[in-house]
């Protein structure tokens, strides 16, 4: 059976078998035996992390015309402050208009939890529907409803009827895995159960021949290019840019494609990921059920991994004549240009920390720039990844890997004794390189480029810009300190990992 | 009583337990929570609290148990006291401070007996159970205060004359927490008395376990931290005063008076004082009348804002600055019996204006409030509209200020498009701050 014939889709770490927690080296990585698995541990210390609420409501607070119903508690759906921005200048530079998110709390009390909270979800969405008038409603789950049981793909089956917008059930409950990339999933998972149906027409009287003919050809040459928020537009147009050039059409999903839309993928002649950490499961789904087909596999950040990105898809269509003469033209173009800033990079150390097919792609980049990697931190592990760390262990001398959802005191611990002259985190995770004095930058910003061609020119650009001065850090680093004990420093960074008794929770 | 929030202004009890803690000097939070709590409130601060967040030991650094499913099963009350030892190990703190979310509470998990056998072996630690279900923001920060109160704070020892505690600016959610709190704290000073603020640099956690030693607990706030008051009055016969927070001339003056006339102050040195503070602030705003009349700069307004804002903003633009509020939001979430006293502090004003005070959480419902106010324009050849207009209220309100043609200013939470570090719009001097920021808003185009 498919797993979108299930409520739910299955954590990935019963799916993939990610794991989050690992201490090693890119060689140890590089050379282990393809496919197989870490078993993955515990820390017997832990920091705080996010869960798969978060991305998740980064991705459908994007989707115009909608109302995001977060059923939990009040709390659960604040981090939609943090992502307003985004929104706001995404849908001011897609449909033309600055809107703030809008996004609503079922705001489950105490008498609910007791209660269950089903039929004030159910009132919500009657309510939701007739106040805003939205294509979909979108109810995602936090972690009461999964404890106390409410079954929101219940109430939303008994409530559809009755309602005008497409409720889409999304299951966030951050409880349930580790793996917060599980988000992707989820949200994909109730788009391929509610909304890629094609609307009912009514056929053409007149059957125009010359007008169906182009329209074949048309999506014979248009590509899903899948976006879950990884890219701003800056990035979307890039890769736009590269694709025209090869005569394709470009259809960009799912963030800020209208609900109403969205079945227009279903119609695509291929589709394209930029990243395995997000689509695989949506990917699979477009082709077992539409006949889509996909290429999931490189990462179009730096410049070996952008031609290798075109080529995919250049082959594809039988255009690899026409992909050389880009990319030859591109990289020549690019070379020349990053000459001026490349000697500010010679031999410089960079610890790298984001999703872990970022991570690695960025290091390929930063490593053709001229830096030195000295350490990776991935959120999570998958075998997808395998490629990116051979090329990454073929490029580099050897290094230290964390697999780790963020815990910075472990990246406190190797920044000290790596001493990297750069740090790149993810947002919200450059604070600890910045109070220990390193530049920093931050490698995930919608705002900012950091794909394809002009991707390698503008992050070398702002890591030139940060290294001239690096004033910022220094100075606070003089003032600030981190809040770990001085002995931490002294310790195995990998101390915690599995320090958990066996008789512990079981 | 609506089936939703829309937009809810602030986050659940853990998150605003975590920005209290953080805040506290020497202060660890340590969640025994899933692994998105401590997330969700660093996304949350980085859109919403005027580009501040985390502090010492906050944002993703703060330890948490991060629960999975397989607590939810078999119990986390191991896995806490496991990361609580280790918190001990590596974490560098004065005060450990156990806070729980959703999942640990709804399973039961006895915080009580593991955070005691920590206590027992002399670590300075309490707890405090902040699960989303329970409240908001607001609430997490009077819990905190409360476990505080009750955990921390010594009990016995003789009051002390001169000696107050103030709080009711809640930090992060009040994004002005840091400069409005140093505001009370100078002013206070300034009458010799001395001053526990928990917060600010100048405070430490000695002064904070000597608080009982004050005469009296000083809460700018209607709300926030009333009920941490009480517990506080309980368990150390401390009695308190409840206040609007204190914005600009008119409601320093009577803020002074108060304190003067609670803790028996002299009554002339008072009086003399808040002379002199009016008279600096008015040798600013000296320079200022030209152009603002020249300019015509006196607006009606709209506020929007939590408690301690929807009152401070809409006294402060009424009774010292003579603009015209028309319209008063609470975007609160409050209970009936609260409702009336609230709307009382705005309806003895001292410009006899009487703003339309209402109660409403949904960001896209106060339109129609203003509408139903003040009628809207139908074709009249001459028609007395709403305006020049200024909306006060937060980062929310600017798509409502650019449907009414209004000049705008994020003040209440969320804050997402001003940085805010020491600013603070408290007292005489925040009155200056309050009034620079507004009149920029509209002059920014000159």
């Amino acid at each position: 059976m498919s797993y979108f014939e299930q409520k739910e889709p299955p954590k990935r770490e019963d799916r993939l078998k990610a794991c989050i927690t690992f201490g090693g080296t890119i060689c140890g990585l590089a050379n282990r035996p393809k496919g197989s698995c870490l078993d993955d541990g515990e820390r017997g210390f832990t920091q705080g992390s996010i869960c798969l609420l978060l991305p998740g409501l980064a991705m459908i607070n994007s989707l115009p015309d909608s109302v995001v119903l977060v059923h939990g508690a009040i709390g659960c759906g604040s981090s939609t402050h943090g992502q307003n921005a985004n929104i706001r200048v995404g849908s001011n530079i897609r449909q033309g208009k600055v809107k703030d998110a809008l996004w609503l709390s079922t705001a489950l009390n105490e008498s609910d939890v007791i209660n269950g909270g089903e039929d004030k979800l159910e009132a919500a969405i009657q309510e939701a529907d007739r106040r805003y008038r939205p294509s979909s409603i979108i109810v995602v789950a936090g972690c009461v409803p999964g404890i106390i049981g409410d079954d929101i793909d219940g109430v939303a089956a008994r409530v559809q009827p009755q309602v005008n917008a497409t409720i889409l059930p999304v299951h966030c409950e951050g409880f349930k895995t580790k793996i917060w990339a599980t988000a992707y999933d989820a949200v994909y998972h109730s788009i391929g159960r509610n909304l890629l149906k094609e609307p009912k027409e009514y056929g053409n009287v007149v059957v125009d021949e010359l007008e169906e003919l182009k329209e074949k050809q048309r999506r014979s040459r248009t590509v899903n290019l899948m976006n879950v928020t990884s890219m701003g537009r800056v990035d979307e147009l890039e890769l736009e840019r590269l694709l025209r050039a090869l005569g394709l059409e470009v259809n960009i999903f799912p963030v800020f494609a209208h609900p109403e839309e969205m079945y227009k993928a279903t119609q695509a002649a291929l589709s394209i990921s930029t990243c395995p950490t997000h689509d695989d499961y949506f990917l699979k789904h477009l082709h077992e059920k539409y006949g889509v087909p996909y290429i999931i596999k490189h990462m179009p950040i730096g410049i070996e991994n952008t031609s290798l990105w075109l080529r995919d898809v250049a082959a594809f269509f039988g255009l690899e004549e026409q992909a050389e003469k880009i990319i030859a033209e591109e990289v020549r173009e690019l070379e020349a240009a990053l000459e001026e800033l490349k000697p500010a990079f010679a031999g410089k150390k960079v610890f790298i920390s984001a999703g872990e097919f970022r991570a690695l792609a960025t290091g390929n980049q930063l490593a053709e720039l001229g830096f030195e990697v000295v350490g990776i931190r991935s959120f999570h592990h998958d075998e997808f990844a395998e490629v990116e760390y051979e090329k990454l262990a073929a490029r580099n001398k050897d290094f230290v890997v964390d697999i780790a959802n963020v815990q910075p005191f472990e990246e406190a611990n190797l920044l000290k004794k790596l001493k990297p002259d750069l740090f790149l985190g993810h947002h919200a995770g450059n604070g600890t390189a910045s109070k220990l004095g390193i530049a920093t930058h931050v490698i995930y910003n919608t705002g900012l480029s950091y794909i394809g061609y002009q991707g390698v020119y503008e992050i070398g650009r702002r890591l030139y810009r940060q290294l001239k001065n690096t004033t910022f850090n220094k100075k606070l680093s003089k003032h600030v300190r981190l809040p770990y004990k001085e002995q931490w420093y002294q310790e195995d960074t990998f101390k915690y990992i599995n320090s958990r008794g066996g008789e512990v929770n079981e | 009583m609506s089936n939703f929030i829309e937009r809810p202004r602030y986050t659940c009890p853990l998150g605003g337990a975590v920005a209290t803690i953080t805040a506290l000097p020497g202060g660890i939070p340590i969640l025994h929570a899933a692994p998105g709590c401590a997330g969700n409130l660093n996304w949350t601060q980085s859109g919403a609290s005027g580009l501040q967040v985390g502090g010492y030991c906050g944002g993703l650094s703060v330890p948490s148990s991060n629960v999975q499913e397989r607590e939810v099963v078999f119990g986390g009350h191991e896995r806490l006291r496991e990361q609580i030892r280790n918190t001990l190990d590596v974490i560098d703190g004065d005060l450990y401070f156990v806070v729980t979310g959703c999942v640990t509470e709804v399973i039961g998990d006895d915080v009580r007996a593991v955070v005691s056998e920590f206590q027992e072996e002399g670590t300075n630690i309490i707890y405090a159970e902040t699960g989303g279900f329970k409240g908001n923001s607001y609430y997490g920060y009077d819990l905190v205060l409360q476990s505080l109160f009750r955990n921390f704070v010594e009990r016995g020892g003789e009051k002390v004359k001169g000696r107050v505690n103030l709080w009711g600016i809640v930090p992060a959610f009040d994004v002005f927490w840091r400069g409005n709190l140093e505001g009370l704290r100078n002013l206070l000073e300034k009458l010799g008395l001395e001053v526990n603020t928990f917060f600010t640099s100048d405070d430490t956690l000695e002064g904070i376990k000597k608080a009982a030693s004050a005469e009296l607990n000083i809460v700018v706030s209607d709300v926030y931290g009333i009920e941490a008051a009480r517990v506080f009055e309980e368990a150390h016969g401390t009695p308190y005063l409840s206040t609007p927070l204190p914005i600009g001339p008119g409601a320093t003056d009577s803020f002074l008076r108060q304190i003067g006339a609670a803790l028996s102050l002299d009554n002339g040195k008072i009086e003399e004082f808040i002379e002199a503070e009016n008279k600096k602030y008015f040798r600013f705003i000296e320079t200022l009348v030209d152009v603002y009349n020249d300019a015509d700069l006196q607006r009606y307004a709209v506020v929007v804002g939590d408690v301690n804002y929807a009152v401070a903003v809409t006294k402060f633009l009424a009774d010292d600055l003579g603009w015209l509020p028309e319209v008063t939001v609470f975007t609160d979430q409050l209970r009936d019996d609260q409702k009336p006293h609230l709307a009382g502090r705005l309806a003895d004003l001292e410009s006899g204006l009487q703003p339309k005070v209402v109660f409403e959480t949904d960001t896209s419902e106060i339109i129609g409030h203003i509408n139903n106010h003040w009628p809207r324009f139908r074709s009249q050849k001459y028609y007395n509209a709403l305006g020049p207009l200024f909306v006060v209220g937060s980062s929310l309100e600017r798509e409502l200020a650019q449907s009414i043609g209004a000049a705008h200013l994020s003040v209440s939470f969320p804050v997402a498009n001003r940085a805010v570090l020491d600013r603070g719009y408290t007292g005489y001097k925040g009155g200056l701050r309050l009034l620079e920021d507004l009149l920029s808003a509209i002059v920014i185009g000159r």
